[in-house]
């Protein structure tokens, strides 16, 4: 059934409130090592399970990594089994997250 | 910081406001400490707060307008294929005698009420100034001296108390540090919770889905919803919205290589939740990672010298194919945590052989019973048959069944039996119901 049109990700990340969501310097909450996603990773799995798209592929099947869209959710925290998520909770004034409206 | 307090509750969730509000009630100098801007912030559930404790904590609740979205009257749990819905449901009028036994919630609405609950608590409590519930604090970290927790680090600042009680939810980085679950938890006891809140104005939720008043519809669902994946989904009403999505089994979904939102998407375009959704706008998505009630998922322990943890930090929550409790799990052991700390407070021992208390009343509670004895049933819904061949299986008997055509019918007992020809082994349906039968 996933081949059925619906709303994308960045729809509904469009409605997603974000905490200092005009700031271009936002501390980074989850640091992820990159070189072992591209050498070692045998799955790049945060590419499909993060529910945000944090996580792309580029071109050449290159994992790439941005905190700014991240919802908290903690997926990646668990799936993640190579080691290359490093996760903390953001910052309250100098990081991003969110900031439910209905939660 | 001079003052010491009786007790820090990590996280302004249900766990730790259950925590705050018994303390309140009991005159003890505490102090909650919460990351989102307001409590309720950062939290995302599918959501029901089942069971009756609400009412302990916040007397006559359902004469409150705020907090709390719909009680739940009616009940559904729905099998589907690609095409067909085959229902069990139940509705029933002494669903609306209070206290309710069920009711749906928004986190942002719902933990916002009632920290403000607690916040009354506090105030008419015998040191109105000496407790507080403080927003937008992140805790860093739980401070150790020779393996007593002694308080926490929030940047540069350092609260003491004589105990902690650890309510931070799944994402239980603290749990971690203080060595009482591994550094690293791998994803084969949690899952992927996705979720729409789609508007629709209240009239017509309730003509849509036959509801009166306050009164609400929890509907799980099985089979296509998920894609093939380990999970369900869920609809739930709320005031003027609906609660729709998916948990995924995490390990499932990374294996079969599958996006929750694409998976979403495959849901709501289901021609039976088209209906139900039909002109509800979207006004928010979210997702949270889920405990899927393995008891195995728990944390090596859930108290320590000078230290608690309750709610989903510790893991409580099942999904015995009857409803998913989480919520009211963290409630209850919000609730006996800070009983435990109340007792130890008496007797001035912070130790982890009084804290022990905290487990004991957990285990005589109906929390650890329940994950103890529906363990089988978990394992039983995690099992690939249950998200795929006895959903398609039900619905094609129930495609049969209903059907009139005008030529002979075939006995029930007869479409039964073709049904699971085409579907699976008989002899692996039996052993899976007799499964079923035992563990529920």
């Amino acid at each position: 059934m996933s081949e059925r049109s619906g709303l994308t990700v960045a729809e509904r990340l469009g409605m997603v409130n974000y905490r200092n969501q005009g700031r271009s310097d936002a501390r980074a909450h989850i640091e992820v090592d990159t070189d072992i996603c591209n050498s070692t990773c045998p799955h790049k799995c945060t590419t499909r399970v993060c529910p945000a798209k944090c996580y792309t592929l580029d071109e050449q099947g290159n994992v790439h990594f941005q905190f700014e869209d991240c919802i908290e959710c903690g997926t990646c925290l668990y799936a993640c089994d190579q080691g290359a998520v490093t996760w903390r909770f953001p910052h309250p004034e100098e990081g991003r997250g969110v900031n439910w409206t209905l939660g | 910081m001079e003052e010491k307090f009786d007790c820090i509750i990590v996280g302004g969730g249900i766990a730790g406001l259950s925590a705050a509000m018994t303390l309140a009630r009991a005159d003890a100098r505490f102090l909650v400490i919460e990351r989102g801007e307001f409590c309720g912030a950062k939290n995302v559930s599918g959501g029901v707060l089942w069971g009756s404790d609400l009412a302990r904590l916040v007397p006559e609740y359902w004469n409150d307008e705020a907090g709390f979205e719909r009680y739940v009257s009616h009940r559904r749990l729905t099998f589907m294929d690609e095409q067909s819905a085959f229902s069990v449901d139940f509705k029933s009028d002494h669903f609306g005698e209070t206290p309710y036994t069920g009711v749906t919630v928004l986190r942002a609405v719902f933990d916002a009420w009632l920290a403000g609950k607690v916040q009354e608590a506090i105030d008419a409590s015998a040191h109105p100034d000496e407790s507080f519930l403080a927003t937008d604090i992140l805790v860093e970290e739980v401070i150790q001296e020779d393996g007593r927790v002694t308080g926490i680090r929030a940047g540069d600042e350092v609260f003491h108390s004589d105990c902690v009680i650890i309510a931070e939810g799944v994402n239980n980085l603290l749990t971690r540090q203080i060595g009482l679950e591994k550094e690293y938890v791998p994803g084969d006891h949690v899952a992927v919770g996705v979720k729409e809140v789609l508007k629709l104005d209240a009239a017509r939720l309730q003509d849509r889905f036959q509801l009166n008043g306050r009164s609400g519809l929890t509907n799980e669902f099985v089979g296509a919803c998920s894609d093939g994946v380990e999970g369900g989904g869920f609809l739930y009403t709320n005031k003027d919205s609906i609660s729709l999505g998916l948990v995924l089994g995490m390990n499932d979904l990374r294996d079969k290589g599958k996006t929750p939102y694409d998976v979403l998407n495959g849901f709501k375009a289901h021609p039976v939740i088209a209906d139900m959704i039909r002109d509800a706008e979207t006004v928010e998505y979210s997702a949270h990672v889920v405990s899927t009630g393995d008891i195995k998922g728990m944390p090596s322990e859930i108290y320590g010298d000078g230290v608690m943890i309750a709610g989903e930090a510790a893991h409580l929550l099942l999904n015995a194919g009857k409803a998913i409790q989480g919520m009211d799990y963290a409630m209850r052991s919000g609730i006996l945590a800070a009983e435990t700390a109340i007792e130890a407070k008496k007797s001035q021992d912070f130790s982890a052989a009084m804290l022990g208390n905290y487990r004991k009343a957990l285990e005589n509670s109906y929390v650890l019973q329940d994950m103890r004895s529906f363990q089988d049933a978990v394992h039983l819904l995690h099992r690939q048959e249950m998200f795929s061949t006895v959903p398609d299986l039900i619905c094609d008997f129930g495609r049969q069944f209903f059907t009139v055509k005008s030529e002979p019918t075939p006995k029930a007992s007869a479409m039964m039996r073709a049904a699971i020809k085409r579907h699976a082994s008989y002899w692996d349906l039996v052993k899976l119901g007799f499964k079923g039968a035992t563990a529920l």
